[in-house]
């Protein structure tokens, strides 16, 4: 697509200025679609042909991505994990440093999912940068590192996952007590903030084991004592305005 | 260029679709020419007609115009530009690998019928066309396959919707040319699939048409190079400026 306004360059140059530039930029999109009719390894020799890679990368990134048993079926006959694979294949045909997947866990069951998510930490422990663009935002946060968050067309946030979470946040503690009321009167009386949340208390700058001590010493049973974990949902939330 | 002129071979190499009408080339040419020789007596000017008329070239624009809004239909287009962003050269290579597969075609078709209509005619005890007839007929079949190879492309990336190009040609070279030639014959010999071709093929477009309407065989011929740079200059100027997803 061509923008409307603005560019996107990778190390200075638009992608059609790159020399060879599928062998620096890898690049799955949503839709990625085959030739129903092609089998998976003439689809990749074709793409092997067109952005000037060896014919011996093909069969190599079909293992990676573990698709050797099924290279000669042809695409038709594929399951969306497959195909996903597939478009994975294709985008590492160039070995690029760069890789960038659109929704790349769209359609996977859990076991794809897995897969997806230890293939990504894999591409970035050998050098590459690896962009994921996606809306399954908790899926997401089990694997990135740094986040870009977009909403509207506009830049909202970015950082690293624990910058864009809230990580400079005071800590806070999510608590559940037999007696709530009384643990209240205890936090408050000793200088915490409390928030309600349903039958939780969220105790504000207070670490668990300072919540659990008070309620020690002022015996009183407690249900459950974590800390609370900001998700990239609810910070995305945050972020951008918008409601669940 | 030469790689991506690969890669395209390729991609025709590696469906079902360039066989499949391929193959249906051979068997409706040979058909008609069986049919023809076996149940009716033919001189050597019919007989050169037959055989360069045959439908063989209709299947190539077909091939082509197929082969070119695939791209589009399985969304493969956009996968195609992420490799080889320069668009230009992408739709260059298409029209010629599509070029060369007319010619292949053709050449298939045009030997497949020239041997068939041989053996019967012969068997019949009627006269054959001499080799260099035979020779003669062979150029112009492969020169109408090229051109028709390329222009498929470009007409087919002008519309890039598959049903609508190929139910676009078939309406053109079925009805709309042939009808034009009969009512206008002297705007008619120009038309893209019909009446250029039959001129290249210097056989007449229709028998109830006077004689002396096709172009001359070179004039014939610029006048299909001109529809093939045409189409391929709109087409490659879309291209430029589209949105591929």
């Amino acid at each position: 697509m061509y923008p409307s306004s603005g560019s996107a360059t990778f190390a200075g140059q638009r992608y059609d200025e790159l020399e060879q530039p599928a062998a620096r930029v890898g690049a799955v999109l949503e839709d990625a679609s085959f030739h129903p009719g092609r089998s998976a390894r003439n689809h990749l020799r074709v793409l092997a042909l067109t952005g000037g890679h060896a014919a011996g990368r093909v069969d190599e990134v079909l293992a990676t991505v573990g698709l050797t048993e099924a290279v000669n079926r042809r695409v038709k006959g594929y399951s969306l994990g497959m195909r996903q694979r597939l478009a994975i294949a294709s985008a590492l045909l160039g070995d690029p440093e760069v890789l960038i997947l659109d929704e790349p866990t769209n359609g996977l069951d859990p076991p794809g999912i897995s897969w997806m998510r230890e293939l990504l930490r894999r591409q970035s422990a050998d050098g590459r940068a690896v962009l994921v663009s996606s809306h399954v935002l908790a899926e997401v946060a089990q694997s990135v590192d740094d986040v870009v968050v977009i909403a509207d067309g506009q830049l909202r946030a970015h950082g690293t996952l624990d910058e864009v979470l809230g990580g400079d946040d005071v800590p806070a503690t999510e608590v559940r007590a037999q007696d709530p009321a009384r643990l209240t009167d205890a936090l408050e009386r000793r200088g915490h903030s409390i928030q309600r949340d349903g039958d939780m208390l969220v105790v504000l700058d207070a670490s668990p084991q300072r919540v659990g001590e008070i309620a020690r010493e002022e015996h009183l049973a407690v249900l459950g004592l974590a800390p609370r974990v900001r998700t990239l949902e609810a910070a995305f939330f945050a972020l951008t305005g918008a409601r669940a | 260029m030469t790689r991506l002129l690969h890669a395209e071979l390729l991609k025709l190499r590696t469906t079902r679709t360039f066989v499949a009408l391929a193959a249906g080339a051979v068997a409706a040419s040979l058909l008609l020419v069986i049919l023809t020789t076996s149940l009716s007596t033919v001189d050597e000017n019919s007989l050169r007609a037959l055989l360069a008329s045959s439908p063989g070239a209709s299947f190539v624009l077909l091939l082509s115009a197929v082969g070119i809004t695939g791209e589009w239909r399985h969304r493969t287009i956009a996968s195609s530009i992420l490799a080889a962003p320069d668009r230009l050269r992408l739709l260059a290579a298409k029209t010629i690998a599509y070029a060369l597969a007319g010619v292949a075609v053709s050449l298939v078709v045009t030997a497949s019928i020239m041997i068939a209509a041989t053996l019967i005619v012969s068997a019949r005890g009627e006269a054959t066309l001499g080799l260099i007839d035979l020779a003669d007929v062979l150029w112009r079949s492969l020169a109408v396959g090229a051109l028709l190879g390329a222009l498929g492309i470009g007409l087919g990336a002008l519309l890039r919707n598959q049903i609508v190009t190929v139910t676009a040609l078939l309406i053109l070279g079925l009805v709309l040319e042939p009808t034009l030639v009969q009512l206008v014959p002297a705007v008619g010999r120009f038309g893209p699939t019909v009446g250029a071709p039959s001129g290249i093929l210097d056989v007449a477009i229709d028998p109830s048409v006077e004689a002396g309407t096709l172009l001359a065989p070179g004039l014939a011929a610029a006048v299909s190079i001109g529809w093939v740079s045409a189409t391929f200059a709109s087409a490659a100027a879309l291209l430029r400026g589209r949105d591929l997803i």
